[in-house]
């Protein structure tokens, strides 16, 4: 009697430390979202914001990027392979023109065709201000490969999907 | 889509059409723009192999004029020929007052044409 009710006191710990690994350990399809939120995080723009949250945003969008991405976007007449500095640069620069900016992602799709690689399909959706007064709202979906180095999952690859081709 | 369909209107997609045809010339149809929510209603004006282009608004497709009697606003576009690719639709909407730049249109993939807007 005594032996069952420790084979039972096993199973019943086994079964809550699978539960306790699989809801409270994140996992890489967790670790791959939670880059994209960071993302949208550091392109969100308050009319308020100062010049040192700019920089520190700035810094933290570079973070997010491997060292070399392919950026691809058409529409923006952006193509070719940009260093983690570049994109830094270019997101500091293209938040300059907005006095309000927000980027949410919706409609994740996460795939891992190769070890320490993802691809993410997702739609974007811009909505701000211009310093000039302009309404902004842009709905795009995006395709992103993230590697995994160094443990960090970060951006090398990102592409505005061109649905409509003139 | 104005003055066809007007903007922040509401419609439900009827999906069932291209499951068993191909779209066909001058349908409107409900192009996937961007995950599984984000539509845009397009009317199909050339099937694939075929060319389209713009002259002064005017819209041609393999060098004949089409009459597009759906077109209210008139447009001032100009569009080099183009060739639409294989399993592609050329689309565009009937609202042309915009500038080109402005308008969202072009080849899309048949596996982006997701229906018909029910009414």
């Amino acid at each position: 009697m005594v032996k069952i009710r420790y084979i039972l006191l096993a199973v019943l710990i086994v079964t809550v430390g699978i539960v306790v690994v699989f809801y409270f350990l994140p996992s890489e399809e967790k670790k791959v979202r939670k880059q994209c939120r960071l993302l949208s995080e550091g392109v969100l723009k308050s009319p308020k914001e100062n010049a040192f949250t700019m920089l520190q945003k700035m810094k933290n969008i570079g973070a997010l990027f491997d060292e070399h991405c392919e950026l691809k976007a058409p529409s923006q007449s952006l193509s070719g392979s940009y260093t983690r500095q570049e994109i830094s640069t270019y997101a500091g620069s293209a938040r300059s023109f907005f006095s309000q900016l927000d980027l949410k992602f919706y409609d994740f799709h996460i795939v891992f065709p190769e070890k320490e690689v993802a691809k993410v399909t997702l739609t974007a959706r811009l909505t701000g201000r211009s310093t000039t007064g302009e309404q902004v709202d842009e709905t795009r979906e995006l395709e992103c490969i993230l590697k995994k180095i160094e443990k960090k999952w970060l951006f090398s690859a990102i592409e505005v999907v061109e649905v409509l081709k003139k | 889509m104005e003055p066809t369909y007007h903007d922040g209107g509401m419609n439900f997609c009827w999906r069932v059409p291209y499951l068993f045809s191909e779209p066909k010339r001058y349908d409107v149809v409900a192009v996937r723009f961007a995950g599984s929510k984000v539509m845009l209603l397009k009317r199909v004006v050339a099937l694939e192999g075929e060319q389209v282009e713009f002259r002064d608004g005017k819209l041609f497709v393999d060098g004949k004029e089409v009459k597009e009697r759906y077109v209210l606003y008139p447009c001032n576009w100009n569009l080099p020929p183009r060739w639409v690719e294989k399993d592609c639709v050329y689309v565009i909407g009937d609202n042309r007052k915009m500038p080109m730049e402005n308008h969202y249109f072009g080849q899309a993939s048949k596996n982006r044409i997701v229906g018909v807007p029910l009414w």
